[in-house]
Order: structure tokens, then sequence, then C-alpha cells
């Protein structure tokens, strides 16, 4: 495989990773945000949304960087923490951040400028 | 003192003999200026001194807090994790410098701004520190630009974890520490 495939090969598998991160954290903001109320709610809203959007572009950077397709949501996913109460909901949102912000990592790595840049802006976000 | 020469006591002896007699050529490559550091270098150097800077401030505004007497149990319980993570970004950012023998060892004072005038006292202090979270944040994003990918992804957490400080800095400024995760 020439560099440069493979250069592309590692773009298309650290976007693909970042995504499925995207998923996860999709559905589990949804039942983050079913267990909190008030501004806790609004704000897991808000992060949910948040979510949404940076899947979205993952999606056209999959498109059109790799020519690929991207993954798509599982139907479920096994949450790692059992959410019962609102002081369980931020953790699992703590664990969903944590795992994001550890796929986006990967774009860092990577050689092509606007996509390490744009990694870099998500793991602060 | 060892009865034998050990490894170390070696290494200190031949570093006294004349390069060129250890080196055993005709001296032209090592009588050469030292190798300036690579550009990454420079940028690590730079990083290193940031976080060298913030723990300075997050050191002084403890100490005010403790000099003004009063409570200042909620700010330390603040501002001391903050700091332990300052610290633990300054080890790993030392962890990754490895200066080539033989090159100028202290950074160089051409890229280096001057000292900016330091937090003032009580409440002002953490919005110092705020501000200069943000800076700190966003000069690491800029450094990871055109740093190896190892290095990138260092710079990377840094930043997110600055910006991480500023959302608790906020919200000790407001008053209360509890905050969602975001």
């Amino acid at each position: 495989m020439s560099r440069r495939a493979a250069a592309a090969l590692g773009t298309v598998r650290a976007l693909q990773s970042a995504l499925a991160a995207e998923h996860a954290a999709v559905y589990g903001y949804g039942v983050v945000g079913a267990h909190l109320t008030g501004s806790q709610q609004a704000t897991a809203t808000t992060d949910w949304v948040a979510h949404q959007v940076a899947r979205d572009r993952l999606e056209a950077m999959l498109r059109s960087a790799g020519r690929s397709q991207p993954a798509a949501a599982a139907v479920a996913y096994q949450l790692p923490i059992t959410v019962r109460n609102a002081r369980e909901a931020v953790a699992l949102a703590v664990v969903l951040e944590d795992r994001i912000a550890t796929a986006y990592l990967g774009l860092v790595a990577l050689g092509n400028a606007v996509i390490r840049e744009y990694g870099a802006q998500q793991v602060q976000a | 003192v060892a009865a034998h020469p050990t490894r170390r006591v070696m290494l200190a002896a031949a570093a006294m003999l004349p390069l060129a007699a250890v080196s055993g050529c005709d001296g032209v490559d090592v009588l050469d200026a030292p190798p300036s550091p690579a550009p990454d270098v420079t940028v690590l150097r730079e990083a290193i001194a940031a976080e060298q800077l913030l723990i300075t401030w997050y050191t002084a505004v403890l100490r005010d807090a403790r000099d003004a007497g009063g409570s200042p149990a909620a700010l330390t319980a603040v501002l001391e994790p903050l700091l332990a993570e300052h610290r633990a970004h300054l080890a790993q950012l030392r962890s990754r410098l490895v200066v080539p023998a033989g090159s100028a060892a202290t950074p160089s004072p051409t890229r280096r701004a001057a000292t900016p005038a330091g937090p003032g006292p009580g409440s002002a202090g953490v919005a110092f520190l705020r501000d200069a979270e943000q800076a700190a944040a966003a000069a690491m994003l800029d450094r990871l630009r055109t740093a190896p990918g190892s290095l990138a992804q260092l710079y990377a957490s840094i930043s997110a974890s600055e910006a991480t400080h500023v959302s608790v800095l906020d919200a000790a400024a407001a008053g209360t520490t509890s905050r969602v995760t975001g």
C-alpha cells in the first residue's frame, strides 16, 4: 500500500471511530436527559443537539474525504452505567464525553491539518 | 565510594577528555556550533514555560488567600485540584523534552513575551486565572497545528483540560461549584 493510501485509510478509520462514539452519545444522552430535570435537563438537551450536529459533520467529512460509507448507528447500545437517577445520569454523561474525547484524539494525530484542528476543537468542546 | 569505577564514573571521566580525542576523528564535526533545537523542541519549551507560569499564578492566588485570612477553604478546594492538574501537565510535557547532547540547553529568549502582570487579590485573582486558562487553552491549540502526532494529542488533551478549568473557575466566581458535565 502506498503511503498516501495508508494515510487515507488511517483518516477514514479515525473518523469512523469518532462517528461511532457520537452515535453512542446521541443514544446515551437520550437516556441522560430522561433522568434529569430543570437546568440540568436543559444542559443535557443542548449537549444532545451538539452531538447530533457533530455526528452529521463527521458523516459529511467521511463522504467527502474518504469517499466511504459512514458507519451506521446501532439499534441499541449497552450502556456502561445503569441509569436510575440524576446522579447516575450525570455519571453516564461523563463516561460518554470521556469516550468521545478519546475518539477525537485519534483525529488529532492525523497529518491532515483541517481534520486535526477539528479533532482538537472537539476534544475541547 | 565504590572500589571499582562504575559506569557513571567512566562517563564522567570520558567527559573530561577533549572531544576530538573521544570521537577519534579530526574534530571537524565536533567543533561545529551546537545544533540548534528542532522547531518541535522550541514549541515544546514554550508549552512548558506556559504551564510553569500558570502554576506560579495558581500558587500566588492560593498564597494570597491564605495570607488574607478569612475562610479560604472554599477557594482552596476549587484551586488545588486545578493546580494539581497543571503539575501533571508539566510533568507530561517535560517527559517529552529530549534534548540532544551539546545543543543549547536553555530556551532561546527571542520568542519569549514580556512576563505579564500577576493575578490580583481576592476575586480578581480567580478572574485572572480564568482568563489565563482561556488564553492557555487557545495557545495550546495553536501549538498542535505543526506538532508531530503524539505531541499534538498531548497538546489537545491539555488544551481541553484548560478549557474545562475555565468553566470550573466561572462556576467558582458565580459562587457555586456545582456543575453539570458538558
